[in-house]
């Protein structure tokens, strides 16, 4: 059982995401019709895409490098504002692994920790506003449990990626209650929110990375 | 039926934005991928001044770049964002040492990516500070809830204050406290009379019955909150301006910078007719207008339609509004 996430790992890990991303992209942007936001998933495909390509080119030394390829390509191609948070995201993932070996467990925690930090400064959002955020906060609570508690790698991704997904599906309860604007409220409600579901498959593509 | 001069839509704004370049070359220059706007000749040893946003807002705000007003200008997608790249990349170019000064309007885009470029920059160790304009009384709902306030035609004042300032060897956190005091000494009010066409599109962005106006409207040509009688200007004028000197608290006997602007596709000779009936509401208000602003700076694409913006004006602001600037769109 590998008690960090090598370089290689991490290549596994952001492929699976690309692809899952890429794959369910139509579902993506069905979410965010419904829900009214916008133009969700083909943004988010575009610039998974031009990652992709940037990644293919680069030579990944440390276990951050991906994510900062990631970073810097969200932040020169996507416009709107859920990709640049994205952007944001995967930087705090990039500082974070960026001389390191590996991931650890710690590493991942704390990488999620400041990533939350990061989104929740720069898009305003708290827990509760249907948001990424929603996903971001149990997959960090569980992160941290997981450290404090001494689980091993794949026990604490496990973790991590049922949070989140459980934060994702919940999503599709806070449109009523939120309030927004009557017509989304209405019919968004059992629809999670895109972006929380995103971050759902960013941990499940780590969890399945290390093969837990 | 709207039709509009292009190439391939999707190109309007880069082939625009090449031509503005060829067009001014003792100006400015145009630089690529990513894309931005500098002066020719830059600055050696003062703060930056930078901003940006959408593009279909020309002159805004690439034609400010030049002596006494910006350094550097990041133009978006039409009515969408720069990036946080760009930003990143036209700050770095113009920085001098003594950083950079961020002049945004309040939308929700610009002000992420203006935000994240600024942590960009510290991270590199470029100081950078931000200010915000948000002028346009149309969405002050009064309570802090949602976006608030947008960023309008007071963007011009802001720019060309902090841009004098700058110039005279203000430092960053001068300049910052000067924009952002301007900024909130400024309300504007807009009233549209028909919708702009996206380049490429044949339609107008929404139809207006010929009896009635668009209200406060903004200008990425959606509509307003409300719609009322269309009527001579010195029915209309009143309307916009006498909610300005109240949201300001302007009092007789104070003085006032008056911005007449159009918002693309109203003519000087109505936007004259305007500024006489803004004079004459408040000449009876007993408001002094010290300084003025008439033409098409801050537009809508071809959106037809016109915004007066009051900023409340000191010793100071004045004699930085007078300083001398040689940009594209302002050169006195």
């Amino acid at each position: 059982m590998a008690e960090q996430l090598s370089p290689s790992h991490v290549q596994r890990w952001v492929d699976g995401f690309v692809d899952t991303v890429v794959e369910k992209s139509d579902y993506l942007t069905d979410l965010d019709r419904r829900s009214g936001d916008g133009d969700f998933g083909t943004n988010m495909v575009t610039a998974l895409r031009r990652s992709r390509e940037a990644m293919a080119g680069a030579e990944a030394t440390a276990a951050g490098t991906l994510f900062q390829i990631m970073s810097e390509t969200f932040l020169t191609h996507s416009g709107g504002t859920s990709g640049p948070l994205f952007g944001m995201w995967f930087r705090d993932f990039g500082k974070v692994g960026a001389d390191a070996g590996g991931f650890t467990l710690a590493m991942l925690d704390e990488a999620t920790r400041k990533g939350w930090t990061t989104v929740t400064r720069l898009g305003s959002a708290s827990v509760g506003d249907r948001t990424m955020v929603d996903a971001i906060a149990p997959a960090s609570d569980a992160l941290t449990a997981a450290v404090g508690a001494g689980s091993g790698l794949e026990e604490g991704l496990r973790a991590a990626a049922s949070a989140a997904r459980e934060g994702a599906e919940e999503t599709s309860e806070l449109v009523g209650r939120r309030g927004r604007t009557s017509y989304v409220g209405a019919s968004a409600l059992g629809i999670p929110d895109p972006g929380a579901v995103t971050i759902a498959l960013f941990y499940r593509a780590a969890q399945e990375a290390v093969g837990a | 039926m709207r039709r509009q001069f292009t190439n391939a839509p999707g190109d309007v704004v880069s082939e625009a934005l090449e031509g503005f370049a060829a067009a001014w070359p003792r100006h400015v220059r145009l630089h690529d991928d990513p894309a931005y706007v500098t002066r020719a000749d830059p600055a050696r040893d003062k703060v930056a001044v930078v901003s940006g946003g959408g593009s279909g807002h020309e002159p805004l705000h690439v034609g400010f770049v030049g002596t006494g007003m910006l350094d550097a200008a990041v133009p978006g997608a039409v009515f969408a964002s720069p990036t946080a790249v760009q930003i990143r990349a036209a700050s770095r170019a113009v920085d001098t040492g003594r950083g950079v000064l961020h002049v945004v309007k309040n939308y929700t885009g610009d002000v992420l990516n203006f935000r994240i470029a600024g942590e960009l920059l510290a991270d590199e160790g470029v100081d950078s500070e931000f200010v915000l304009v948000e002028d346009d009384l149309a969405t002050d709902t009064g309570d802090g809830e949602g976006p608030g306030r947008r960023g309008t035609a007071a963007v011009v004042a802001v720019e060309k204050v902090c841009g004098a300032a700058a110039e005279r060897g203000a430092d960053l956190a001068e300049l910052a406290a000067l924009g952002r005091r301007v900024a909130a000494q400024s309300r504007t009010l807009s009233v549209a009379l028909a919708a702009g066409a996206h380049p490429g599109q044949s339609q107008p962005s929404f139809e207006l019955p010929g009896d009635e106006v668009e209200f406060g409207v903004g200008i990425h040509g959606e509509r307003a909150r409300e719609r009322r009688a269309f009527g001579p200007t010195s029915e209309l004028v009143p309307q916009m301006v006498s909610p300005l000197v109240e949201a300001l608290g302007l009092g007789r006997g104070e003085r006032v910078i008056a911005i007449v602007n159009g918002l693309g596709a109203t003519h000087d000779l109505e936007l004259y007719g305007v500024f006489r009936e803004v004079e004459r509401v408040l000449g009876r208000a007993g408001i002094d207008i010290a300084r003025t602003l008439v033409g098409s700076y801050v537009t809508s694409l071809d959106m037809a339609g016109c915004s007066v913006t009051l900023v409340r004006a000191d010793d100071e602001v004045l004699e930085l509004w007078d300083a001398p600037a040689a940009t594209p769109a302002l050169t006195w």
